[in-house]
């Protein structure tokens, strides 16, 4: 262990060695303070970030209040039902413009002066204007501040704070379809429920992407909640599920062994009249969307992450799920369940139940999922300034890369392609010993 | 909310039940909680019982109109005490410290017969991993009286918090 222990960051943050096959991930990553505030500016100032679901202000006027990037927002629909994101920040004096969490309104007032505006950010009153030498130009330069960029796809409601980003579907890439498919699964579409689960843990945003990118962890992290499912009757196996980078620091996991899917792969706990359901809906799906497209929607589960702050897990049941880093040790999580628009009320049931017997900080499997990422967070102290030491490990299927063979969900490729695509971002490093493959298998498109 | 109780006890099924028998149920089965002994907490419910926790912003909603952090039904309960009571499930291994006070305890007669309501406040401490939180809320039970002394229909935890605090969770029961 070196003698010097130095609060410098030290470089590089990602070390690739093709002769010994080895990557590994400075731990100065999930805990420098530096690195945070890069990372603020060169990933979540700079490029899409997930704001909400459209279906979570369906009607004109409805609003959320929601931090994103450490910014304190207004998503809403203004009166001619256009979806808007505004700075909640007066435009007089920055007080916090709207101090209610939800609700539906036309108009915003700052209680401090009680200026006014209009939901389409246009200011409806100004107190005692006539103190001001030229109104109209007062009231054009003190609209409410818009997100400089905001695109919907599917529903979903991305912004960015960079006025030169590209257009959405460019940064989505591969990833738009995945989200499209949720999207078909049903013939009414989905719709977001009220009943967010809002929680905070104590570990860096990006363990929580790796948790999810991650199929090793699953077996013994999930040992309890595996025996569960092996009792109601449901084999889990590990076996030919793979894991993809899908460019622009987006990846995904196909799994075909974990668990049936609410409405389209039946499995016994989830009863007889569901089997029924199950099959009828299937049909339906062959005829509206053909053998194949079928197939894709609902024989796989998915889980999706779009880069950077942005999980959508098809699963057992559909949920969403939003990461909003606060210090290198603290994210705040959201999570949404999403269901069909229209849906039997036993299958319904079935599907909430289903879904947050698994995801949660109350279920049955992510509190430990959490008290991984918390474990890791604590426990890399320990190689604080331990140079060499102080790397994690994330290796695990670059033999099956150097071969071009797809790597498996139980790999760990999708955290590499994640942690390339961060580095280029934020900078620290890369440092590659050998010759790399000529190319990653990248991409999984499926249309 | 219908009429409480203004003389502290309801009829049950030609019944009296007081709140001092309320409290009792309460207090045991904090001490129960506390003391990690998940068999008993388990005969506390009647089978087919459900044990429900809204989240955050719940804004009394249906049951399946919105989700929730917990949505056990028996079987789920069941699974979830097996859970706990083995040393694989990670985020309470080692467990929890809790300790538990309940207060503000009310009765009401229940909507279906031979039921009754408690509405009751909580605190819970607990302490983990060298930090302490604190939980707070109430409960909306529905009890039964049994020849074998009161049991739970539905278990229902409320929160008061706006959103779960930084490094709470719910893996043990509050």
């Amino acid at each position: 262990m070196s003698s010097e222990v130095s609060e410098r960051v030290a470089e590089p943050m990602l070390v690739e060695d093709w002769e010994r096959l080895t990557f590994r991930v400075n731990r100065e990553a999930y805990r420098s303070p530096e690195i945070f505030a890069r990372e603020r500016v060169d990933v979540w100032l700079r490029t899409w970030l997930y704001l909400g679901h459209e279906t979570e202000i369906p009607d004109v006027n409805d609003f959320k209040v929601r931090t994103i990037a450490g910014r304190p927002l207004i998503f809403c629909r203004d009166t001619e039902g256009q979806v808007r994101a505004w700075l909640n920040s007066c435009p007089h004096r920055g007080t916090v413009l709207c101090r209610e969490n939800e609700g539906s309104q036309r108009r915003f007032q700052c209680f401090y002066h009680a200026w006014t505006f209009n939901n389409d950010g246009t200011v409806a009153a100004i107190p005692d204007d006539g103190a001001y030498e030229d109104i109209e130009s007062l009231q054009k330069n003190m609209m409410l501040r818009a997100v400089p960029r905001l695109e919907i796809h599917e529903g979903y409601v991305f912004i960015s704070f960079n006025p030169d980003v590209p257009p959405l579907l460019e940064h989505l890439g591969d990833a738009a379809d995945y989200m499209t498919m949720i999207e078909q699964q049903h013939p009414s579409g989905v719709t977001t429920l009220p009943g967010v689960q809002l929680y905070s843990v104590r570990g860096n945003w990006k363990l929580a992407v790796e948790n999810a990118m991650d199929g090793y962890h699953f077996s013994p992290t999930h040992n309890t909640f595996v025996g569960y499912l092996r009792e109601s009757g449901f084999a889990v196996t590990d076996d030919n599920q793979y894991a993809y980078n899908l460019g622009n620091g987006h990846s995904l996991l196909v799994l075909t062994g974990h668990g049936g899917r609410i409405s389209m792969i039946w499995e016994p706990r989830f009863g007889e009249a569901e089997k029924v359901r199950t099959e009828e809906h299937r049909a339906e799906m062959v005829e509206r969307l053909g053998e194949e497209r079928a197939h894709y929607i609902a024989d796989e589960s998915h889980i999706l992450f779009v880069f950077p702050n942005l999980l959508l897990f098809d699963i057992e049941g559909l949920s969403i799920r939003q990461l909003e880093p606060v210090a290198p040790g603290h994210t705040d999580v959201r999570a949404w369940q999403l269901v069909p628009r229209e849906e039997d009320p036993e299958s319904r049931a079935l599907r909430m139940k289903t879904v947050v017997s698994f995801v949660g900080p109350g279920g049955l499997a992510t509190p430990d999922d959490i008290e991984a990422y918390e474990a890791v967070q604590r426990g890399i102290e320990a190689t604080r300034g331990a140079g060499e030491l102080d790397y994690s490990d994330m290796s695990r299927g670059m033999r099956d890369e150097v071969k071009g063979e797809q790597g498996r969900s139980i790999d760990e490729g999708a955290m590499r392609g994640f942690w390339r695509y961060w580095e280029e971002a934020v900078g620290g490093g890369l440092e590659v010993t050998g010759d790399r493959p000529a190319s990653f298998l990248e991409g999984r498109d499926v249309r | 909310m219908t009429q409480a109780d203004v003389r502290g006890s309801v009829e049950v099924a030609g019944r009296t039940i007081t709140r001092g028998e309320i409290e009792d149920f309460l207090y045991e089965e904090a001490d129960i909680l506390d003391a990690w002994n998940y068999d008993a907490w388990l005969a506390l419910f009647e089978e087919g019982a459900r044990y429900e926790i809204p989240t955050t912003d719940y804004r009394g909603w249906s049951l399946h109109a919105g989700g929730s952090f917990v949505d056990d039904d028996y079987d789920l309960i069941q699974a979830r005490v097996k859970r706990l009571k083995s040393r694989k499930a990670h985020a309470e291994n080692p467990h929890s410290r809790t300790q538990r006070m309940v207060s503000n305890v009310r009765l009401f007669p229940g909507e279906e017969e031979g039921t009754l309501r408690i509405r009751a406040s909580f605190v819970v401490h607990r302490a983990r991993d060298g930090q302490f939180d604190q939980y707070v809320g109430w409960y909306e039970h529905v009890v039964v009286p049994t020849q074998e002394g009161l049991k739970y229909r539905l278990r229902r935890t409320i929160l008061g918090h706006e959103a779960l605090p930084v490094g709470a969770r719910l893996s043990f029961i509050l």
